[in-house]
């Protein structure tokens, strides 16, 4: 007898329980039952766990990288400052008195292919010299201690030329320690001949003991503004992350409902799935940064690299994540569900009466403009309170992405008739848009932040961009030796000459000139420069007519008061005296010289380096340059851009003339140190944001072919073109984007005229949103076009089978 | 060899998925307006023989030729274009897109061959009318029952005005009274327009419907009319 035949059901013990139970003890069995279902569900269960652990893991990798920064930029401070020379005094130039542990150097510092290269000469004064961190032992003569990423570069065949400029000798490895970061390159060399008189400075110590420089409040605004910036995306990123597959779920917990689960309880099982998958989400995000920071060291982007010792996530932005993103998961999937009504049949989605509200999405951006209008302008000065930036900066962008499926919404509807795939498409979204304003919202945030953040930097642009006054089209390179003179300053110049690829030499030699006499000690003795060139060099750097070997001239600054002084000491006619201080100090007598009587006076012309030169010019057949005591060799270098490595052949031949040559490369904007990293900064966080919004598009969007799958065959069957299915595609992906782009300008512009107001300064440019616009765009295409093979191979009568 | 006057005939049909062989010499033909059910148990072959005929798949050994045109020569293009213009289908659940409303649906075909929306709407309605759906227009399929859906499907499949319609367990989702009436509504509109109808069930009394039955087993049809 079967237990149909039965009349009654089987004795037994009733398992059922007395009373339901109370609501805390209810909602964690059902988070539970969520994730048994999420971790014993079988290949569907897993393939959706591991589709939002792999997007939360993304992210939260990401955020873990992003709170290791702080500690990352305090171990790269503290290792700078520590192998900075202690100061002896508040004077830079101040020197160590000399003894058995000091030590004598000289910056010999270059740059290959673009690539700045730190070094120094040194020399040590006595028995047991003091070394830089990360050095074991003080490099001999002719050999020289490098960093692991100089030593790679000089044993590959991309530094050739590198080596003919450090030909010493390789003895050791600089260790982490002296380094900032893996991709360092840096050297130190020892020296047998270096002097005080050759320009060699003493130092007693390493470690940097002033008060670390202090960031300008102006770009605390900024940091504050590009970590919002690059992290909203990553939060809406997981938000979005932690829906994936949502809609398979659904289906199982209908199967749910029919045995008896109510509403309630099916929405807290799917939290609890959300959950299952955030936390293994965390621990893939945990296991990729871990294994990611071994190999932190490799990754150069935008040429910033870190040890992985660096890389810590601070406790309490970590300590966040850690509790928000679960929490976010469950919270997250609670109010989705709420627009899903699973019935023990079926499921409805977004049933139609729920339109969205535009009442609560409105006060969070207008809540953080509140706050920016509360805290006030920032001046260059005031100490500034980050916390109230970030938070307006975080309600502002967080309350777009919010308002942008309403925005959505209320495009749509309005959208009617067109062709079929303008039709399907628009009907879809007018059906569901939730999914597509989900997918841009990542790029509406971050789009919206760059526009603001470009404003930013163009409004600020002009304090932290200095115009340098130099002509780089006149001259590449300005060089100058104090050690090269005499005999060796006309070679120089001349050398620089026969070096390959340049292209033309402005070599000068100039040296100081005194009016003789008695002088009081408070009295200054009138004093001026004598710079000695060829005819074409002086033309370059004064308004000369015409010039003959054998000329002199008097060279006028601008200035009436200066031309004055000038003249003092450069009296037709007259003598004046030639002696270094080194020679004064000395009690040396000095050389005189007569200043011809013919002599014209001319006025100053700015030279490339955008220096104006006066005071008395001579041409080489009127003055010995090689006689010139303490005199400076000076060399401004134009090369010719066709010649390969032309600037690397400079570099060479001012290396072998001067290791101590300072040598500068002509530029005509220089821009502020700080200001240049944080926008290094922000290049390498915005790829990084970029790559995750795509990955999270691509995910979206091909989680809803994959819904579609039978729904495509179908249309397939009936004839439908794929071309049609794919304009289809891409207008249902282009249309929200269009939104939400018009939404990130219109929303990015006003946050960028705020922030701008509060540093009081004006909007240079309005039409700075075009680049990041642009780059939306592209990145929706990229995603579209990625999607087009699945969406072919999914429109194949496959789909159809059923068995 | 084709049967004298059919519209639609195969020979030999040979399809296997993997190694699982789903048609092992199928043969099946049918005239202008004729109703023939293919029956069959589940997994017997008959869903694939529909979708070989329809030339949603193309069989990998026999012929199908339509109107006198052999479909294994013709192009997925031309194939598709066939579909869209000859050919009318309702499955099992309906299948209409979602985000459409129920006339856009039935005007979905004739849109995809070309017709303005206005003149295909009108068209549409005019077959919903027959089907006795008229009302239901502006709905979403959401917001429509199963039958209604179905009848929808059905009316979808006649607005192009096709030569065959492949009917794939338009029933199967259905209770008895609205499959029936479902069925009673697509043969009799399937009749007077003189449309074939290709009606793949596995449930006997569907065949009372139809004018001739071909059962499918382990691959195989027998046509018990015109075995070729």
């Amino acid at each position: 007898m079967s237990l149909l035949h039965q009349k009654h059901a089987p004795a037994g013990e009733d398992h059922r329980p007395a009373a339901s139970p109370s609501w805390t003890p209810a909602r964690l069995r059902d988070l539970g039952l969520g994730i048994r279902f999420a971790a014993a569900g079988g290949r569907e269960g897993w393939i959706r766990t591991l589709l939002t652990a792999a997007g939360v893991g993304l992210g939260v990798a990401l955020l873990l990288v992003a709170s290791s920064v702080p500690h990352m930029l305090d171990q790269r401070d503290g290792r700078e400052r520590a192998r900075t020379e202690t100061r002896q005094s508040d004077s830079p130039d101040a020197s160590a008195a000399r003894s058995d542990s000091t030590v004598l150097r000289i910056d010999a510092g270059t740059e290959y292919r673009g690539r700045s290269i730190a070094g120094f000469l040194m020399r040590p004064d006595g028995a047991h010299p003091v070394t830089p961190p990360g050095v074991a032992g003080f490099p001999g003569p002719d050999e020289m201690v490098v960093s692991p990423a100089l030593k790679e570069l000089l044993d590959s065949s991309e530094g050739n030329l590198l080596r003919e400029r450090l030909p010493y000798r390789i003895t050791g490895t600089i260790t982490d320690a002296g380094l900032v970061s893996p991709n360092e390159l840096r050297f130190y060399a020892g020296s047998g001949t270096l002097t005080p008189a050759t320009g060699g400075h003493r130092l007693a110590a390493y470690g940097d003991n002033g008060p670390p420089e202090p960031l300008s409040p102006l770009l605390i605004v900024l940091i504050v503004i590009i970590s919002v910036v690059l992290l909203v995306p990553v939060a809406i990123f997981i938000a979005t992350a932690v829906r994936f597959g949502g809609d398979r779920r659904d289906h199982r917990l209908a199967a749910l409902r029919l045995v008896g689960a109510d509403i309630r309880t099916t929405r807290w099982i799917a939290a609890g799935e959300a959950l299952f998958g955030a936390v293994v989400g965390m621990l893939i995000g945990l296991a990729l940064f871990l294994l990611g920071r071994r190999f932190a060291g490799a990754f150069v982007v935008w040429d910033v690299s870190a040890f992985p010792s660096d890389l810590v996530p601070a406790a309490w932005p970590a300590g966040l994540v850690a509790v928000a993103v679960p929490v976010s998961a469950v919270l997250v999937t609670l109010a989705a569900m709420r627009s899903v009504v699973v019935e023990p049949l079926g499921v409805v989605r977004n049933n139609r009466s729920r339109r969205r509200r535009l009442w609560w999405r409105l006060p969070l951006p207008v809540a953080g403009l509140a706050v920016f209008a509360l805290t006030g302008k920032v001046d260059e000065t005031t100490p500034v309170d980050p916390y109230p930036i970030a938070a307006g900066a975080v309600l502002v962008l967080v309350g777009l992405a919010l308002l942008l499926p309403w925005l959505v919404e209320a495009c749509v509807n309005r959208l009617r008739g067109g062709p079929v795939p303008w039709q399907l498409a628009t009907r879809r979204l007018q059906l569901n848009s939730g999914a597509a304003s989900r997918a841009v919202s990542g790029v509406t945030v971050a789009v919206a932040g760059a526009v603001a953040l470009q404003m930013l930097f163009a409004a600020m642009n002009d304090d932290f961009n200095r115009i340098t006054g130099q002509d780089p089209t006149r001259a590449q390179f300005y060089t100058s030796s104090e050690h090269v003179t005499g005999d060796a300053a006309a070679r120089t110049i001349k050398e620089f000459r026969a070096t390959k690829g340049v292209d033309k030499v402005i070599g000068t030699v100039e040296a100081y000139v005194t009016r003789p006499g008695k002088y009081a000690k408070d009295e200054m003795q009138p004093t001026t420069s004598l710079t000695v060139g060829d005819c074409a060099t002086l033309r370059e750097i004064a308004r000369i007519d015409s010039c003959r070997d054998g000329d002199t001239f008097v060279v006028h600054p601008r200035d009436k008061k200066m031309a004055d002084w000038v003249d003092k000491t450069a009296r037709k006619g007259k003598e004046v005296e030639l002696s270094s201080y080194t020679d004064q100090q000395n009690g040396v007598k000095p050389t005189r010289w007569t200043l011809p009587a013919d002599t014209r006076t001319v006025l100053t012309r700015r030279d490339p380096l955008g220096k104006e030169n006066w005071g008395i010019m001579a041409t080489t057949g009127a003055v010995d340059a090689s006689t010139l005591p303490g005199a400076t060799t000076v060399a401004q270098i134009r090369i010719d851009k066709h010649v390969e490595d032309a600037a690397e052949y400079v570099w060479n031949t001012a290396a072998r003339l001067d290791p101590g040559m300072r040598v500068v490369t002509l530029t005509s904007v220089a821009r502020d140190r700080q200001y240049a990293s944080i926008q290094t900064g922000l290049q390498a966080g915005a790829t990084a944001t970029l790559i995750l919004i795509a990955a999270s598009m691509l995910v979206s969007q091909l989680e809803q072919l994959r819904e579609r799958k039978r729904l495509l065959s179908v249309l397939v069957a009936f004839g439908t073109r794929r071309v049609t299915l794919g304009w289809s595609v891409l207008w249902q992906t282009a249309v929200p984007v269009a939104v939400g782009l018009t939404a990130a300008v219109a929303g990015g512009l006003g946050l960028g005229a705020t922030l701008t107001w509060m540093i009081a300064k004006r909007v240079s440019d309005w039409w700075l949103f075009l680049p990041m616009v642009g780059a939306g765009a592209a990145l929706i295409l990229l995603v579209t076009l990625v999607s087009l093979p699945p969406l072919w191979r999914m429109m194949r009568p496959d789909g159809l089978r059923t068995e | 060899m084709t049967p004298a006057g059919s519209l639609l005939t195969a020979h030999d049909l040979h399809k296997s998925y993997g190694s699982t062989p789903a048609l092992d010499g199928a043969s099946f033909s049918i005239h202008p307006g004729e109703v023939v059910a293919v029956m069959g148990p589940s997994g017997s072959g008959k869903s694939t023989l529909l979708h070989c005929l329809a030339g949603i798949v193309t069989p990998d050994r026999g012929t199908i030729t339509y109107a006198g045109r052999e479909l294994s020569t013709m192009s997925d293009a031309e194939r598709s274009a066939l579909r869209r213009t000859e050919f009318g289908f309702v499955f099992q659940f309906g299948q209409l897109v979602p985000e459409l409303t129920c006339v856009e649906n039935v005007a979905l075909p004739l849109r995809l061959s070309g017709a303005r929306r206005k003149d295909a709407e009108r068209t549409a309605l005019t077959w919903m009318e027959r089907l006795e759906v008229d009302d239901l227009g502006a709905k979403r399929p959401a917001e429509v029952s199963g039958g209604q859906g179905q009848r929808v499907a059905v009316a979808r499949a006649l607005a192009s005005s096709p030569k065959v319609i492949f009917a794939d367990e338009p029933t199967g989702a259905l209770d008895s009274l609205n499959g029936e009436r479902v069925l009673e509504l697509l043969t009799e509109a399937a009749r007077s327009a003189n449309v074939a109808v290709v009606l793949v069930t596995h449930e006997a009394r569907v065949a009372a419907y139809s004018d001739r039955d071909v059962t499918v087993r382990d691959g195989r049809a027998r046509d018990l009319e015109h075995a070729v």
